[in-house]
């Protein structure tokens, strides 16, 4: 009895200590979407319960280490061979915790995909290639380099590559996804958050991976419609005319160059 | 040091030994084939209307006649009949070369120009599959021809031919791969 | 001696001229049809081909078996050198498992060895923002080098206890195919060249995963990494089928399924693994190879086909492959920890079984490497369940492994020590696996350093610490000699430290943003000291390895002769002398009881004819038939 409770103070006092640690340093980049806050709310969860069994597990290590040292050369244990009940308990007690994060999962995945009601979503099409990202609103008949958007509407990114794999990502946004040569893939986030992010390519594309970046803009949504507005006054070009020119990526250090590296076979 | 050498299993022993081997082999080769199968599946190829089946049809006819002979020739060697064993693995051998024949001298040559091209849509799964099961009945042939030399130098009894169940063996494996092979390539779109 | 007398130094040499020839072969065929005559990557791989052929043919892997195909009679392998000193059989082909055990442990180590320089090398690269050593290229090489020396070195380094163990533990003589064994082992180096030779061919940009269409374009290194990756496989098929047989076919008497030694089991999960799944990989690398010398489009949308399968099948192969790396790490633990806790197994079963599960469970899960990938939609959320439930078979080891702590009597010398090390290091690994298995954590998480640290908690508590824990265990079984305590301590410290210091920095930084396979990183993201904490633990995991070496070659050589069974185990092969005779056991011995009632009166395990005991444990015959 002693020894449960013993045990039971090491295993919690680590765990809350662990627990509290984990979730008052901030651990991911302030949030600038509405999809990151179920998803963070999910990683507080897990870490909580990380926490919990990391405390359990090593908490019991470290008691084990002092209080069954052995002794004498020849001190044998006690033979113990197994125990129905606790076997029992420790297979459906993970089983429980597990199919409750697969639950608590699946929620928030539904509810950060589901599609923004009534045609009311942003559209953006965006075109990976080695090693730039290009962008083209076919409402708005816009195309640039830089990828701008409202804040607090649902931006819905269809994207596509030109030549191999890459990955759509914003840090801030939390959500990712890889945009694949010869089929479309979707993803909706909703910008919550005025300012500038980076979009970072997280799919190694080649030689200048590293450098496949691109600025994101999070506008108010009127400095967003005058940005759109002066954008289409000064195109000259229109939809559907030819390709944005290739650009010419410039690597601190390497002097990258689209051209010279796209395909080294 | 000096040389050791250590006493094998028993001969009743080896030859369980040797029989779970060859299927665990057939079990991971047929991964191999699977995986094709479920490239050709997956990439939803769609099959050319031109594709020769009469070709197809006779060769696979020829293979599963094959399997036959080979089955024969296993049994003569169990039962000691060395001249039908040595005749009925020739026959299976000969076969095994007309199907070759057939899929890599008549049909890869054919295939151009009915549209399959190597290197895109149809053709993809046609040539992989059909290459890597060609494959296999080369190395089958190539094991028989071992197997029917050995035969003739009197290497088998009906109380020791491991060398020839092991080859048998192996040939029907490669007639039962035709056997997903042939509908997925020749009859389904 | 000469220095041709030995297979190693033959096979390599034959492979290099071999290599020359094939490649001007095809320079020629190229020529008379009318090609251009020099293109690189036709020519390499034709010399790859036979380059591997001549290998073989001059080590003399397959001398007995063109002997036995030309109509000799199967004859009995032969063991020892036919001359030469004692140590030239581990350089030449040799049908005895623990000649092959010890060659695929040293194997493991110098693969370990090059893939940490590889680290190092990134950790030059990486400790400051901005390119200062290596190109972009040259670093993707070395990531990608990396990771499959290191894969390699985990396949190649379970291979090593496994064939040293198994038939000692089962009480069997040897494999029940040695020459196919030896085939199995004498692939390694071959395959294990190909890949380095990438680094000086134009090198490869794709990680260890070799993603198309990535992998389809980048330069002639690519293909020399896709076919080493190719024979490592084979040689891991061939050797599964070995383990398989062996374990079914030829235990001893009285060596039944529930009484076999737990690491026994962790064999029959991870060989079952190796045989129905390296195919995957082997066939996904096989494509991209067909697709860059062919112009096969497996994996090309403009010819009909689609990246993702490839990731389908190279996946289908390497998420079970994971739990090829650790399910014999967690056998050791599970090996050893009742010998240092003089306590039984507790659930014996649970544990036994608990890694077939694992191994069954491992094969519905690839998807969950593929959530931000274009994966079909409707499978999302099972990939998502099938890879959380992992965690409870795991989960039952980790209690199992508690429980047997429970009132034990704990003693800790180097071996225990890297199997505690290994329980916590692992834990951290499995922990930080459930966000990633959670796929809205993962939309953050993938492609992060988040999963570098998480992989390398997995392999070094799942594999990298039970395997040293495993090789001090039983160093004084293989050499007859004891190791030195004081190093190994050592070692253990730095290596626990150094991990430690390697991954968490890489945990904190990949939450924050740092991509994976990256050359390079915005100062402004403020990295550089997380950056510097990963290099000093990669610098002390180094110090350490070199202390292990160290260790392991004097005490080889000049350690204290070791008692037969400094352990006090019950396993079968602590009871033979050390190192064991050629021939393992005089005769089978007999089990007659459970394998681990340690602290049971007058319990036995085995009982060896003829050869004595060593005393300690087999002492009464209770509990027989
Ligand atoms: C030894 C190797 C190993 C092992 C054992 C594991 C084990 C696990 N891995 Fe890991 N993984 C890798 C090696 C390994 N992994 C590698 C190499 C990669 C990267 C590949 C690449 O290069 O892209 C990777 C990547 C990877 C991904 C993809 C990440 C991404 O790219 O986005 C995912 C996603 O689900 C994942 C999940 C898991 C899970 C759920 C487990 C589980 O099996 C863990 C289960 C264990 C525990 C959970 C701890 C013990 C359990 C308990 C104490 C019970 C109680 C616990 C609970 C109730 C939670 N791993
Ligand atoms: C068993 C597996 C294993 C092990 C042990 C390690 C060990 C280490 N790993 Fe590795 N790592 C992987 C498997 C492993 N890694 C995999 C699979 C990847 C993914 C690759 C990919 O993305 O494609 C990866 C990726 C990876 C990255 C991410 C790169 C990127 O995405 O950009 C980094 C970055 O720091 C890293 C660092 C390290 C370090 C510092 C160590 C150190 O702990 C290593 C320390 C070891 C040594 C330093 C060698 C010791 C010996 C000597 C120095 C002896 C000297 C010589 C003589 C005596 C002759 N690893
Ligand atoms: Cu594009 Cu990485
Ligand atoms: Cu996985």
């Amino acid at each position: 009895m002693k020894r449960v409770l013993a045990l039971g103070a090491i295993v919690g006092s680590m765990a809350a200590a662990l627990a509290l640690l984990l979730l008052r340093v901030p651990l991911l980049p302030s949030p600038a979407s509405a999809e990151a806050q179920p998803i963070d709310r999910l990683f507080g969860l897990l870490a909580v319960i990380a926490a919990i069994i990391f405390a359990i597990v090593t908490g019991f290590l470290l008691y084990a280490l002092v209080a069954f040292r052995r002794r004498t050369a020849a001190d044998e244990g006690r033979p113990l061979h197994g125990h129905a009940g606790l076997e029992a308990l420790w297979t459906l007690v993970p089983l429980a915790i597990v199919i409750g994060l697969g639950i608590q999962g699946g929620r928030v995945l539904r509810d950060i995909t589901r599609p923004a009601g009534g045609g009311d979503a942003l559209e953006v099409r965006v075109q990976g290639l080695q090693y730039a990202w290009l962008f083209e609103y076919p409402d708005l008949g816009i195309r640039s380099t830089e990828l701008r958007l409202p804040a607090g509407r649902p931006v819905l990114l269809r994207l596509t590559a030109r030549d191999v794999i890459h990955s759509f990502w914003v840090p801030e946004f939390r959500v990712k996804q890889d945009a694949v040569p010869g089929m479309e893939t979707r993803l909706k986030v909703t910008p919550t958050r005025v300012g500038e992010y980076q979009l970072a390519c997280a799919e190694v594309c080649g030689v200048g991976h590293s450098f496949m970046r691109a600025k994101v803009v999070v506008l108010e949504p009127e400095v967003f419609r005058e940005w759109a507005a002066g954008q289409v006054a000064q195109a000259t070009v229109a939809p559907g005319a030819p390709q944005v020119e290739q650009p010419v990526v410039t690597a601190p250090g390497g002097g990258l160059h689209a051209h010279t590296v796209a395909g080294t076979r | 040091m000096t040389d050791v050498v250590i006493a094998a299993p028993r001969p009743a022993a080896r030859l369980a030994l040797n029989r779970l081997g060859l299927w665990l082999f057939f079990l991971s080769e047929s991964m191999i084939f699977l995986i094709l199968l479920t490239t050709r599946f997956y990439l939803r190829l769609e099959r050319p209307p031109e594709l020769n089946q009469v070709l197809g049809l006779a060769i696979t006819s020829i293979l599963l006649l094959s399997s036959l002979t080979a089955f024969r020739a296993e049994a003569a060697m169990a039962h000691g009949d060395r001249r039908a064993f040595l005749r009925h693995t020739l026959a299976t051998m000969v076969l095994g070369v007309l199907f070759l024949l057939g899929v890599v001298g008549f049909e890869w040559r054919e295939a151009p120009h009915m549209g399959i091209s190597v290197q895109a849509g149809y053709g993809i799964a046609f040539f992989s599959m059909t290459g890597m099961h060609a494959l296999h009945v080369l190395s089958g042939v190539l094991l028989l021809l071992m197997v029917y030399l050995n035969g003739r130098r009197g290497a088998y009894s009906p109380a020791s031919y491991w060398g020839v169940e092991a080859t048998v063996k192996y040939w029907h494996f490669v007639d039962v791969v035709w056997v997903f092979f042939y509908p997925a390539l020749y009859l389904v779109s | 001696m000469r220095i041709l007398s030995l297979g190693l130094v033959r096979g390599l040499l034959a492979g290099l001229a071999g290599f020359a020839a094939g490649a001007g072969v095809t320079a020629l065929a190229r020529a008379v049809s009318g090609l251009p005559a020099w293109s690189a990557a036709p020519a390499a791989a034709v010399g790859t081909l036979t380059g591997l052929v001549a290998y073989l043919l001059a080590a003399g892997v397959f001398t007995d078996w063109i002997a036995w195909a030309r109509g000799a009679e199967a004859s009995d392998p032969r063991h020892g050198p036919a001359h030469g000193p004692g140590w030239t059989r581990y350089f030449n082909p040799d049908p005895s498992h623990k000649v092959i055990g010890i060659q695929y442990t040293v194997a493991s180590l110098v693969l370990f060895v090059i893939a940490g320089i590889m680290a190092l090398l990134m950790r030059l690269e990486l400790t400051r923002p901005g390119l200062q050593v290596l190109s972009p290229q040259t670093y993707n090489t070395a990531v990608g080098l990396h990771g499959i020396v290191m894969i390699a070195a985990i396949l190649v380094g379970i291979a090593g206890p496994i064939n040293y163990l198994v038939p000692l533990m089962i009480g069997a003589r040897d494999m029940a195919f040695p020459r196919l064994n030896a085939l199995s082992f004498w692939l390694v180096p071959p395959g294990a060249l190909l890949v380095v030779t990438s680094l000086f061919t134009g090198g490869f940009n794709t990680g260890w995963t070799g993603y198309p269409p990535l992998g389809a374009r980048d330069p002639l290194g690519a293909q020399f990494f896709y076919s080493g990756v190719f024979l490592v496989g084979l040689s891991s098929i061939l050797g599964a089928i070995n383990f398989l047989t062996t374990i079914f076919r030829m235990r001893a008497p009285g060596m039944t399924l529930f009484r076999l030694p737990i690491f026994v089991w962790a064999t029959l999960a991870t060989a079952l693994i190796s045989l129905t799944a390296t195919q995957f990989i082997a066939m996904a690398f096989l494509m991209v190879v067909l697709e860059r010398l062919l112009g096969m489009g497996f994996f090309d949308p403009a010819k009909g086909g689609n990246p993702i399968l490839f990731q389908h099948v190279f996946w289908f192969y390497s998420h079970p492959a994971v739990y090829v790396f650790v399910l014999p790490g967690l056998g050791i633990i599970s090996e050893l920890l009742p010998v240092f806790a003089r306590k039984p197994l507790f659930g014996y079963k649970w544990v036994a079984l608990s890694s077939v599960a694992i191994a069954v469970m491992g094969f519905f899960v690839w998807g969950h490497h593929m959530f931000t990938a274009g994966l079909e939609r409707p499978l999302i959320v099972p990939f998502m369940i099938t890879t959380l439930l992992v965690a409870v078979p795991t989960g039952v080891k980790f209690f199992s492994w508690l429980a047997t702590l429970w009132e034990g009597r704990l003693s800790f010398e180097t071996p225990m020590l890297f199997v505690l090390g290994a329980i916590v290091i692992f834990l951290v690994g499995g922990l930080t696996g459930m966000p990633n298995g959670i796929v809205p954590t993962d939309l953050a998480l993938q492609d992060t350093w988040w999963v570098v640290a998480h992989l390398h908690h997995t392999m070094y508590g799942g594999f990298v610490f039970p395997f040293l824990a495993a090789v001090y265990f039983w160093f004084p079984k293989v050499t007859g000699r004891m190791y030195s305590e004081r190093l190994g301590k050592w070692h253990f410290w730095l290596m626990l430290v150094g991990v430690f210091l390697t991954t968490l920095p890489q945990f904190r930084i990949g939450l924050l943003g740092m991509r994976r396979r990256v050359a390079d990183y915005d100062a402004a993201l403020g990295f550089e000291p997380a950056q510097l904490g990963t290099t000093v633990g990669g610098l002390l995991v180094g110090l350490g390895t070199i202390l292990f070496l160290i260790n392991l070659v004097r005490s080889a050589r000049r350690g204290p002769l070791a008692a037969p069974n400094p352990w006090r185990s019950r396993s079968p092969e602590w009871q033979l002398c050390s190192p064991p005779p050629e021939e393992n056991y005089a005769a089978p011995p007999v089990v007659v009881g459970g394998p681990y009632d340690y602290g049971v009166a007058g319990s036995a395990y085995v009982r060896l004819a003829e050869r004595p005991a060593t005393g300690a444990l087999t002492t009464g015959a209770t509990g027989g038939r």
